[in-house]
């Protein structure tokens, strides 16, 4: 009896330790309209989340309430959120799956795309295969939509909450080489 | 009672298993597994051993070779006349498949090989087969620049020291793996992580820290080897007299263009408790002259890295080499070649201590570096001052011309020079062997204030500039004269190390994949291997039973985008 009602307990223990995506998951169902339940979201202009790195997704909800970041849909969203609510949200996101649909854009110059990419040492922060570390986003599998408003709006400084370090990289870069960038990297796997 | 226990076993099992499972991912692992049992001939390395590394014979006993850090094997069995025989050993393939900057340690052939993650191998050096694996369980939040990486381990009484991401300092059992202490270093919530390989001496344990990119205050710290109870703090940024002399030039002679009224103004605005966040990482090694109980390491740049003016002042001890002393930490002298940096052209590339001519032909102990600028710079250890410095190794061009929003060109790039690779000193030949990079830049500033310690702050950005071409250099300065002996160029920007020995070579390996061994005395290419992923580490040699061997990871590079590997290839005659 003792034995069967611990072991029981004990089994449900690797649960726990999940408990903060699980718990992410339930307080994820308001989030699911655009990003999807499982992070993959539907409309292009709302980013992917699936697989996205739990740091940067919990320090840009962070961001968001905190006024650093502004954006219509998302400030109202992230107003009330706790810590706890913040990090189990980004750790469920960060457990989910790319399912590979993004919006890609293929008409682009990618080449030049990948060329650009490559001058402007995208790779040393957001890492080989631009798959994210740390606070630094995961780019693969990102709508390209997205990603061009994100890079223009880094640009213009209607984006300020990563210390400046984006727009300095893209200041100097025309509208059209941010498009063959963004273009390339909605290809990243 | 008894069920209880009963069930808390079977509980326990079944948890394990679990755990296992849920946590299968690279970097969540925590436990160690012996594979098999450890060899009968590890010894533990004793003081005494330490002491004599930099003469060693037979193992690879501190990631640099020894306290004075020059990389140098004294055997000649492997030679410039038959090295164009050596073939592989054995390939070791790591659990993880990224970027490696590991130099491996060779005790009584027993080979301890770290991974980007931290993880940890033993192996036996001549077979290739594992005795341990440690992975390192990693805290929730980790913050670091240019890679997961780890440079390697210190061993010490029967112990191996690892720094970790998680700014942890890790003490294992070196014939089991089983973890006997661990400590905190600093919050890495707040920036600090560690790559650096650990520097054990006199019962302690040296280590800097990374984290100029967040703004921290760096430091180097001493650590007890048996309890990880902390001995001393140096903190590479003073609290007061950090503005320092209002230097106008460069160690030399350039004017770096400082506005110092306004840097003035700016300080007597803002006050000096910039301290705290104004950087200077220790991202390598240190040196010991166990002669004068002296630690000699450099200091990175200050942060941000690109936006100089709400840092006012020299920004001491940033981009200097500084000496401390050995029991205490208290300060004995610093050198800074740049002050106010705002092109993080800092100084990473370990310090070695040798002996160079100075001006008049006198013999003098020295320590020198390496320096991202393309110089090496040779200073009296005693007291610091700059005997000479090398002729300019790579292409320099425009500096300093500062740094503007739509970005200036200045030769050489952001990565050096000489990056964190560490050199390597044929004493004999009085050469000092160092990988360079040639990447044309542009420098760009960007106003940011501290964002937190949990985000990158540059201040700007450095870029590639697109047509212009990038490559490597591995250059042989003459250090009792600063003479460019000889130089080879390569495809790609040299990142990794140099390993020099006895048998007249030189080892360093090239991003394509490319492990290349030179004539130590004309830089003549004799040997080429190809690893299949970038050889960006640093080699070393050792014997087991009389034979010489030569070790190097594959693995890549984050910083450079280097094709990854997770293999650790060692070299043999036939």
């Amino acid at each position: 009896m003792n034995f069967k009602k611990l072991l029981v307990v004990l089994l449900c223990l690797p649960l726990t330790v999940l408990a903060d995506a699980e718990a992410g998951r339930e307080k994820a169902q308001i989030c699911a309209a655009c990003h999807g339940i499982d992070g993959n979201s539907i409309s292009p202009q709302y980013p992917n989340l699936s697989g996205q790195t739990a740091r940067y997704i919990y320090l840009q909800l962070k961001d968001f309430k905190r006024g650093r970041r502004n954006d219509p849909l998302m400030s109202p969203m992230a107003a009330n959120l706790s810590k706890q609510d913040m990090n189990d949200l980004a750790d469920w996101y960060a457990s989910q799956t790319y399912n590979g649909q993004n919006s890609k854009k293929i008409d682009a110059d990618l080449g030049k795309g990948k060329k650009l990419a490559d001058a402007a040492l995208c790779t040393m922060c957001h890492a080989g295969g631009f798959t994210g570390q740390n606070e630094i986003p995961r780019l693969a599998g990102q709508h390209y939509e997205y990603l061009i408003k994100q890079l223009k709006d880094f640009k213009v400084k209607h984006r300020t909450n990563d210390a400046g370090n984006m727009t300095a990289v893209v200041r100097t870069i025309p509208d059209e080489d941010l498009e063959d960038i963004a273009a390339y990297i909605s290809t990243q796997q | 009672m008894t069920s209880f226990k009963l069930g808390l076993m079977a509980g326990t099992a079944a948890l394990a298993v679990l755990g296992s499972s849920a946590l299968a991912q690279e970097v969540t692992g925590g436990n160690t597994d012996t594979t098999q049992a450890m060899s009968s001939n590890l010894r533990a390395v004793s003081q005494a051993r330490l002491d004599g590394a930099d003469t060693e014979k037979t193992d690879w006993l501190q990631v640099n070779g020894g306290y004075s850090q020059k990389r140098y094997f004294p055997s000649s069995q492997i030679n410039s006349s038959n090295v164009h025989q050596l073939k592989t050993s054995f390939i070791f393939q790591t659990a993880v498949l990224e970027s490696m900057e590991t130099a491996p340690l060779v005790v009584d052939g027993v080979m301890y090989i770290t991974t980007s993650y931290n993880h940890i191998h033993a192996i036996d050096a001549v077979s290739g087969k594992e005795f341990w694996h440690y992975k390192h369980a990693m805290g929730p939040v980790t913050v670091y620049c240019c890679g997961p990486n780890n440079r390697g381990v210190a061993a010490l009484d029967g112990k191996v020291f690892m720094a970790t991401l998680d700014a942890k300092l890790v003490a294992l059992d070196a014939k089991t793996g089983g973890k006997i202490w661990e400590t905190q270093i600093a919050d890495p919530e707040l920036g600090y992580s560690e790559t650096m390989a650990p520097v054990a001496v006199d019962g302690k344990i040296l280590i800097g820290t990374n984290g100029g990119e967040y703004g921290i205050r760096g430091f180097v710290k001493a650590y007890d080897a048996n309890s990880g109870k902390l001995a001393w703090t140096f903190h590479t940024i003073p609290e007061r007299g950090h503005e320092g002399v209002w230097a106008t030039h460069d160690s030399t002679g350039r004017d770096m263009h400082r506005n110092i009224a306004a840097e003035k103004k700016m300080l007597s605005k803002r006050g000096g408790d910039f301290y705290q966040t104004l950087g200077g990482g220790v991202w390598m090694s240190p040196a010991v002259d166990q002669d004068t109980d002296t630690v000699f390491f450099v200091v990175g740049n200050p942060s941000p890295d690109l936006y100089g003016d709400i840092r006012p002042g020299d920004n001491l001890y940033t981009n200097s080499m500084v000496a401390i002393d050995l029991n205490t930490g208290s300060y004995k002298w610093h050198h800074q070649y740049i002050a106010h940096d705002v092109w993080d052209l800092d100084a990473v590339s370990p310090v070695i201590l040798t002996e160079a001519k100075d001006k008049s032909g006198k013999m003098r102990k020295v320590a020198i570096h390496g320096g991202k600028t393309g110089h090496v710079y040779v200073h009296d250890r005693a007291t610091g001052e700059l005997v000479r410095f090398s002729d300019a190794m790579v292409p320099q061009d425009d500096m300093w011309v500062l740094p503007t929003a739509e970005g200036t060109r200045m030769l050489p790039g952001a990565n050096g020079g000489v990056e964190w690779s560490p050199m390597a000193v044929n004493e004999d030949l009085g050469l000092a062997y160092a990988a360079n990079l040639h990447q044309p830049m542009t420098y760009h500033v960007e106003a940011a204030e501290y964002p937190g310690g949990d985000k990158l702050w540059l201040g700007g950005a450095f870029k590639v500039i697109p047509g212009e071409a990038s490559w490597g250099r591995l250059s042989a300065v003459d250090i009792n004269s600063g003479k460019i002996a000889w130089e080879a160029d390569t495809d790609q920007p040299l990142m990794g190390g140099v390993l020099a020995t006895a048998g007249n070579l030189v080892f360093t390996g090239e991003g394509n994949g490319s492990f290349n061994a030179y004539d130590a005395t004309t830089g003549a290419k004799l040997w080429s291997f190809q690893a299949g992923a970038g050889v960006n580490a640093p080699a070393v040699s050792y014997m087991v039973n009389g034979k010489q061997y030569i070790a190097v990871a594959a693995g890549g590079n984050n910083q450079l985008n280097f094709k990854r590997g997770n293999n650790v290839i060692v070299f043999e005659l036939p």
